[in-house]
């Protein structure tokens, strides 16, 4: 009894500095400006100034950047699931020369991030002229090591047998990857895919690497453009700003939780 | 045509082709290109440049900023890592309990996961901002003064170690859960029975039969931390007065800002190589 209410507590403080810098930011986002720096903190407005989000969407071109983010996230996962999908495939169903070393090159490219090849890449994308375009956002995120490594383990638990009775059917090849495989492994798929939303959605380094021109950018660069020029001034509007450019992942997590806190994610890996 | 064998045999290949493209064209090609530019004086434009040999090297050796900000990056990534794994340890112990309504705290716990660093390193700004931030409003009605957190030197870098525990704890904790739910059940049932103290029961059985865990997480943590960049170029820009310059800034400011590709990539290298080691290290310490 003791034990359990010294958990739950213990638990319960735990979520203060975990929880009041949320409180804070949404607090700040609707202070008007006057309430913004006083003695003692306001915990509360008292008037509510929504058009600090009108104000915040307006001050840069967010809308842009939001069509920016939308369109290179949902690019950057649809290639990932497909490129994945097949490369998992091959590398759970086939037997081929060579299918440990590839295995191997695949699992290998988790330890190099993209913040040590950047100037490698950098170069080769300006060697095309391709800086500042969609396809210099995507294009080193189209394979996800990662992602061909989970689905890899999720497909190979799946039964010969089952491959056997699909091909009596008549449902073999792609087919038996799209009609059974991929069914079969949805949480995994699911997971996988949520997890690559949110880490796309969210990245700062790369899009800050390859554009300098609005017409491309994304949203954290937006958020990161805002901070550098409202701090130590308006920070009612920078609050709002980052409450709509994290809003989409929240409230993804909040309705989707389950596919991310599973275990299922994270037991495969071992080892 | 092919005939249905060779089409056959050829399958998995075709099936692994635009994976194994993207990995050579962007992870395995760009380490030996960065191995080329720092041999070489690449300039501005597509010109790679005449070879120089180790000179750019040499001159990071013999750099003085170059052996401090080695120091800091190594120093964040041996603090951050475990306190944020002692962290969630703790955590997913609290958790991986028989209670009611847990399943809450995990994803509580778990929401600055998913926040990006950017609307992160927005609101740090404001709550340890020297002017009206409310963390030190705290301090002072606790009796302590206020903290230069991000003007002095000293206190830099411990607050983006600070706002990096918060950030990552939440993904080590919930490793950790799925660990200790993977745990052998008749072990620790056994070892409750024998009356063993949970104190002596945790260090003795549930931690060492944890080791793999522990691993994996380790090394996606060494990893992601020798990362730093965004909370950095954010921020503090380095400062104050390169206080909390790391590799990856270093390397980013080199290339983007001074225009010293070669160097630039000189130090992306050396903390490519320096990660290998100590991943290295690691898995020798914990399969030995």
């Amino acid at each position: 009894m003791i034990r359990r209410s010294a958990s739950y507590a213990v638990l319960v403080a735990g979520l203060v500095p975990l929880l009041l810098p949320f409180y804070w930011m949404a607090v700040t986002s609707l202070k008007p400006k006057r309430e913004v720096f006083t003695a003692t903190p306001q915990w509360l407005p008292t008037h509510p100034a929504w058009d600090n989000y009108l104000l915040a969407w307006t001050a840069e071109p967010f809308a842009r950047f939001f069509f920016n983010s939308a369109v290179v996230t949902a690019l950057i996962v649809a290639l990932q699931l497909v490129l994945a999908s097949l490369a998992a495939f091959a590398l759970s169903r086939f037997e081929f020369p060579g299918r440990r070393v590839i295995f191997w090159t695949v699992v290998a490219a988790l330890i190099v991030p993209v913040q040590v090849t950047f100037i490698a890449n950098f170069m080769t994308l300006a060697h095309f002229g391709l800086l500042n375009t969609y396809a210099a956002l995507i294009a080193p995120y189209a394979a996800s090591a990662f992602g061909t490594f989970l689905l890899r383990q999720a497909f190979a638990t799946v039964p010969r047998q089952l491959e056997d009775a699909a091909r009596l059917d008549g449902c073999s090849g792609l087919g038996f990857l799209w009609h059974i495989l991929l069914p079969l492994s949805r949480p995994t798929v699911l997971a996988f895919a949520l997890v690559a939303v949110v880490a796309h959605w969210n990245d700062y380094f790369w899009p800050l690497i390859v554009t300098s021109n609005n017409t491309v950018r994304t949203l954290p660069i937006g958020l990161g453009m805002f901070i550098g020029q409202e701090v130590t001034t308006d920070w009612n509007l920078l609050m709002a700003a980052s409450i709509f450019v994290s809003a989409p992942m929240l409230l993804l997590f909040f309705f989707m939780q389950r596919y991310f806190v599973q275990s299922k994610l994270y037991t495969g890996i071992r080892g | 045509m092919m005939s249905p064998r060779v089409m056959a045999a050829t399958r998995p290949y075709l099936y692994l082709a635009p994976t194994l493209a993207v990995l050579a064209a962007f992870t395995y090609f760009p380490i030996a290109r960065l191995a080329e530019m720092s041999l070489r004086a690449p300039g501005v434009g597509t010109s790679l440049g005449p070879w120089i040999g180790l000179s750019a090297y040499a001159k990071l050796f013999a750099n003085p900023l170059f052996w401090r900000v080695l120091g800091q990056t190594i120093l964040f990534v041996f603090a951050s890592v475990p306190i944020a794994m002692a962290f969630a340890l703790g955590l997913a112990l609290l958790l991986d309990q028989p209670l009611r309504g847990l399943g809450v705290f995990r994803v509580l716990y778990y929401t600055p996961v998913v926040m990006p660093t950017v609307a992160v390193a927005a609101l740090a700004l404001w709550m340890f901002n020297a002017n009206g931030g409310v963390v030190d409003y705290f301090l002072r009605s606790l009796g302590i003064a206020p903290v230069p957190w991000l003007v002095e030197s000293t206190w830099a870098l411990p607050t983006l170690i600070l706002i990096a525990v918060w950030k990552n704890v939440g993904y080590y904790m919930i490793i950790y859960l799925a660990g200790l739910q993977a745990l052998p059940q008749a072990v620790l049932d056994a070892a409750r029975l024998d009356g063993a103290r949970p104190i002596v029961r945790f260090f003795t059985i549930t931690l060492p039969l944890l080791r793999p865990t522990t691993f994996f997480i380790a090394v996606v943590a060494l990893i992601g931390s020798f990362q730093i960049f965004d909370f950095v170029n954010l921020m503090t820009q380095g400062g104050p007065s390169n206080a909390t310059n790391v590799l990856v800034y270093f390397a980013y400011q080199n290339g983007f800002e001074y225009l010293q590709l070669g160097m630039a990539a000189a130090i992306s290298l050396i903390m490519f190589a320096l990660v290998l080691l100590i991943l290295g290290a690691v898995a020798w310490a914990f399969n030995r």
